[in-house]
């Protein structure tokens, strides 16, 4: 800071020179204490950006994984997964009862206990016997549970018959049950990925049929007689909430 | 020599000792950032208390917008206009002291030159106080710790000033020599810091390409909102919550940048919360979901749905705390009974839904925003301090 010559009033010079001495220490002073400290803040950061500590880890977007995705549960569906041909790549959809029985290796007992944790996330849709038309309650469960996907990655269809006529026909019945729904989702919702979330089994009346308890899940004729053989004129669907 | 003739001069010691503080804080906590984390901000009256690394304190709002720093196309950051004010401050400081000690003797030069250059932080201040208001929406504490500092300091000015009884009545005698060397002074001040920074800012380049691709970036069932104008002339992805301060933050700087207008905008919502999204166990941003679907629901008029939403978050926010039905009330006001009942129908829902897988499938953070240029991830940290820095190297055609 300069003493200033042209002052008006009468001042002490030495004072005056003193005064700006003081000023010019004082400013260079805070500006050099806290320029440094900036400088040495940034370069602080800059050694840091260099040699970077571990990123916290973030979580990332993924498919639902819920509880009831066990190993065991996984095992199973894998295996439909991969045979059949819901992994990518493969040709052939859907599994007939003989491939179920032996890729599960499982009881069919064993098998439909592995779904129960999907009773509310699934339905039972049911069908006339003999038949594989969807009715219109039907429709509306199955476009309801479509909608439902959340983080789903795969659409389950397990088709069935009751024990009503011969095993042979049973199995067609139940692979036309399978195939009715899918072709209603393709028809409804025009997903060009639908192939590679619906998954179809078809088990006739030859694996891991239904018992009556089922009638307590959600069916598509609610309030409607259900027995042991009604509930298996039926197709189970359900989004799985498992990383696969 | 009376007490009361150094008054003007105390009041310079006290705004330039106070001001000093809080542009300090303010520049250090902008030098902290340049490590490309998140830090603990400064964000508050009492000079030195920090409020925390949270996104949401208007403090770091006001560090990441377009107007707290110089020179953003060509330094990551840019030059905090803090150092500006932490020069200022130290040449102020150095001349209240002078002018203190000096007392009666202090020339009429002098206190001119002070009750004149002593205002200009108060204009700065008022100028940025007016962004702050109009701009950015909120009142950053150290930011008004300087505006007072400026105003402790205009007051220094206004009694010197007072003191000159009629500065233009008389000319004063003597030569010109001084003023103009304490004016260069100042400038030299006020100068210093920044060119001492941006001496020393590390280099940024390196680590801008650094963050990821979007794995897959088509969505197959055309579910994304296209925001697309004339001028748009680079594509980018972006994933935003309409509830989420951040996102707003973010959007208002694209546009401040003048960069919004010129992507390609294909936009997946990504309501951080869990009454749509598996991906959270308990709702971030209540109420974003249905948010999100009014949004899907706007149609052609989507972006303009989402910027009201930005524009009123508190409001939304505040109503969706209360209840969903509070919260589709103010929906249907502005945007009318059609949208309402959209917000409810299946294919709103399974578009939503969609966008949310198209996150999933891409394994993107869970957090908003995210943005990608094609199907390069922008880091976060480019997003917000370094937006206009990232922008510039990685898509100089969108910054004008």
């Amino acid at each position: 800071m300069t003493a200033d010559p042209g002052r008006v009033r009468k001042a002490d010079p030495g004072g005056l020179r003193t005064a700006a001495v003081l000023g010019a220490a004082g400013a260079l002073v805070a500006l050099g204490a806290l320029v440094l400290t900036v400088h040495a803040t940034v370069s602080s950061a800059s050694q840091r950006l260099q040699t970077p500590a571990q990123k916290s880890k973030v979580a990332v977007a993924a498919n639902a994984e819920e509880a009831y995705c066990t190993p065991r549960f996984k095992e199973v569906l894998e295996r439909v997964l991969h045979s059949c041909g819901l992994a990518e790549g493969e040709a052939r959809r859907g599994c007939k009862p003989a491939d179920v029985k032996t890729f599960a290796s499982i009881s069919g007992q064993d098998f439909n206990e592995l779904f129960t944790p999907l009773k509310q996330r699934g339905a039972v849709i049911l069908f006339d016997t003999g038949k594989e038309d969807l009715d219109a309650s039907a429709q509306k469960a199955l476009e309801d549970r479509w909608l439902d996907r959340k983080g789903a990655r795969y659409f389950f269809v397990v088709g069935r018959a009751s024990k009503t006529g011969t095993v042979e026909s049973n199995r067609a019945l139940s692979h036309r049950r399978a195939n009715s729904i899918q072709f209603f989702l393709k028809d409804k919702f025009a997903d060009s990925e639908l192939d590679k979330r619906v998954g179809l089994l078809w088990l006739g009346n030859e694996f891991a049929q239904l018992d009556k308890d089922f009638c307590n899940w959600q069916t598509s004729r609610s309030g409607e007689k259900c027995d042991d053989e009604s509930i298996n004129r039926s197709a189970f669907v359900s989004w799985v909430d498992c990383r696969l | 020599m009376h007490p009361q003739s150094r008054t003007y001069a105390i009041f310079g010691i006290a705004g330039s000792l106070l001001g000093l503080v809080f542009a300090a804080l303010s520049s250090v906590d902008y030098a902290e950032h340049l490590d490309r984390h998140l830090h603990d901000v400064h964000c508050s009256l009492i000079p030195g208390l920090v409020s925390g690394a949270d996104e949401e304190n208007p403090c770091r709002a006001a560090m990441y917008s377009a107007y707290s720093a110089l020179f953003r196309g060509s330094y990551w950051g840019g030059i905090p206009i803090s150092l500006f004010a932490l020069g200022a401050f130290s040449f102020f400081l150095g001349f209240s002291i002078y002018l203190f000690f000096a007392g009666n003797g202090v020339s009429t030069k002098a206190l001119a030159f002070f009750a004149a250059a002593g205002m200009t932080p108060l204009a700065v201040s008022l100028l940025m106080f007016f962004i702050s208001i109009t701009k950015i929406g909120s009142l950053c504490k150290t930011c008004v710790g300087i505006y007072l500092s400026s105003a402790l300091l205009a007051v220094g000015a206004f009694l010197a000033y007072r003191k000159l009884g009629d500065p233009f009545g008389e000319r004063p005698e003597g030569k010109w020599g001084p003023p103009v060397l304490w004016a260069l002074a100042l400038l030299g001040f006020t100068l210093l810091p920044s060119v001492v920074y941006a001496g020393a800012v590390p280099d940024q380049k390196p680590y801008l390409r650094s963050c990821g691709k979007l794995e897959k970036p088509v969505e197959a069932h055309n579910a994304l909102i296209r925001m697309r104008t004339p001028a748009s002339v680079r594509s980018a992805t972006l994933f935003e919550d309409p509830l989420c301060p951040t996102c707003r933050a973010f959007h208002q700087r694209m546009l401040a940048e003048g960069a919004f207008d010129r992507l390609d905008v294909q936009m997946a919502l990504f309501p951080l919360d869990s009454d749509c999204n598996w991906m959270l166990t308990n709702p971030l941003h209540p109420g974003a979901c249905t948010v999100s679907k009014a949004v899907i629901c706007g149609g052609d008029q989507a972006r303009q749905v989402l910027e009201w939403a930005y524009d009123q978050q508190d409001d939304l926010v505040k109503a969706a705390k209360a209840s969903d039905a509070q919260l589709r009330a103010l929906i249907g006001r502005r945007w009318g009974p059609q949208v309402l009942s959209c917000i409810d129908a299946p294919a709103t829902k399974l578009k939503l839904n969609h966008q949310l897988h198209f996150a999933a499938d891409n394994a993107i953070p869970v957090s908003t925003p995210q943005m990608y240029l094609g199907d390069l991830k922008v880091c976060d940290e480019d997003t917000d301090l370094g937006l206009r820095y990232t922008l510039g190297q990685l898509a100089p055609e969108v910054v004008p």
